[in-house]
């Protein structure tokens, strides 16, 4: 009786993670595509030197970043996937969102401040679900995207 | 120099295929291998089990009859009479069937009324009072002993522990959690497996039955009878019931008493102290007993 009540909670978590996932997911992939079409003008680039021949009044850092949770039907096909190996296919969407939002709230920035491009661009990504007793909670990562925006002039 | 940003590919980390069906697929895999390790390690048990020497098992055992208490409290007013005359059979048809030296089997009679009969550790045999008062003749009750012999012969008893020991081990092992799953999984195992051990322990009684009496008729009558009655559903598909399915058995032994001439070799009625199991005048609110 015990076991069956533990195995109903866990379905339930499990189809709510799913089916709440997936909806964020795919809510969040509609809306990455759409500003991503609305901020193609702002021109992002990892070269460190901006161009030789281009003249700019003004240049500043800008950063975007985003923490993005996993769901319990995620962390559940991790744990299986963790078991026979192979693409974890429901992390990379996950972190695919993260790298994209993060490029776009950079991008955003840089448009509120007039620029056309952003160079030197690089990424960090932090995991913040482990803690000391080793057992991690729910796996939730940072994406930070920062580089030099140019206002040309 | 210009400069230009393509587009974002959307196909490169987002995999097209439903992350349900994947997940699905690796579950599937997952309860394939551990299935596979339980059987392996369940029947790894029962093989070792066998190789018990039988007089460790009764030493362990000793005078216990396991499983007994469950059934009911053993019979003290008609016990010895009733128990006399079982041990007494089943004497007889244990020296037809060549147990190895130092094995014996030891009858117990129990008052309830479920009709029952089963064969536990250290060889010990219990038959239930209402499975001997839907006896039609000594015949059929010899065949239910002789099935009982032939488990106990065949070491069913202790391997089914041993089966179910190491599959617990495993699972108490993997966590704890795991470890009360332990008696379901074994009985799914066993299930599939013992109607093997059920034909063996048929074959072994309808051999005693032909060298006792010479013949093996009377013994489909058993499950005849108790297939009219039983609460369960006995065209339960023989995957399913621990026991092969009445009909199935009650054909194979049909055919094996093919060529008894009831008239020349009549089976023989059930020779107990009063006619039949006695029921004590105290059975009013005993367990078991409707």
């Amino acid at each position: 009786m015990e076991l069956l009540i533990e195995l109903g909670a866990f379905l339930v978590l499990l189809v709510v993670g799913l089916v709440f996932g997936r909806a964020s997911e795919r809510r969040h992939f509609r809306d990455i595509e759409r500003r991503e079409a609305l901020l193609r003008d702002v021109l992002v680039f990892t070269e460190r030197r901006p161009p030789p021949d281009g003249e700019f009044r003004d240049a500043a850092l800008v950063v975007g970043s985003v923490v993005i949770a996993e769901d319990y039907f995620k962390r559940i096909a991790a744990a299986l996937r963790g078991l026979f190996g192979g693409r974890v296919s429901v992390y990379e969407s996950l972190m695919d969102r993260g790298r994209r939002e993060a490029v776009l709230r950079m991008k955003e920035e840089a448009r509120r401040r007039g620029a056309t491009l952003v160079f030197n661009v690089r990424f960090e990504t932090a995991s913040l679900s482990e803690d000391s007793s080793g057992r991690s909670p729910m796996f939730s990562a940072e994406f930070l995207a920062y580089g030099t925006a140019l206002v040309p002039r | 120099m210009s400069y230009e940003n393509p587009d974002v590919p959307h196909a490169v980390n987002v995999a097209r295929g439903s992350p349900v069906a994947e997940f699905l697929r690796l579950v599937a895999a997952l309860l394939a291998v551990l299935l596979l390790c339980g059987a392996v390690l369940y029947l790894g048990g029962e093989h070792l089990a066998r190789h018990v020497p039988f007089a460790l098992e009764q030493r362990w055992v000793g005078d216990r009859v396991l499983g007994f208490e469950a059934l009911v409290q053993r019979d003290a007013d008609a016990g010895p009479e009733v128990e006399g005359y079982l041990q007494r059979l089943s004497d007889g048809l244990s020296a037809t069937m060549r147990l190895p030296a130092g094995m014996h089997v030891r009858v117990h009679y129990a008052d309830a009324g479920v009709p029952n009969a089963f064969a536990t550790l250290g060889g010990h045999v219990v038959v239930t009072r209402g499975l001997l008062e839907r006896m039609p003749s000594e015949n059929a009750l010899a065949m239910v002993l002789a099935h009982e012999i032939g488990h106990v012969r065949a070491r069913d008893p202790i391997a089914a522990l041993g089966g179910g020991a190491s599959l617990a081990l495993l699972l108490a092992a993997a966590g704890d959690d795991a470890g009360r799953l332990a008696p379901q999984v074994a009985t799914l195992i066993q299930r599939g497996h013992s109607r093997v051990a059920e034909r063996r322990a048929d074959e072994a009684a309808l051999e005693a039955l032909e060298r006792f009496y010479g013949h093996a008729g009377g013994a489909a009558e058993v499950f005849r009878r108790l297939a009219r009655e039983s609460p369960f559903d006995s065209r339960l598909p023989s995957m399913l019931a621990t026991h092969p399915s009445d009909d199935e058995r009650i054909a194979r032994l049909e055919a094996a008493a093919e060529g008894w001439d009831a008239t020349r070799q009549p089976l023989r009625p059930l020779a107990l102290p009063s006619g039949g199991p006695r029921r004590p005048p105290s059975t009013a609110g005993r367990r078991g007993d409707p």
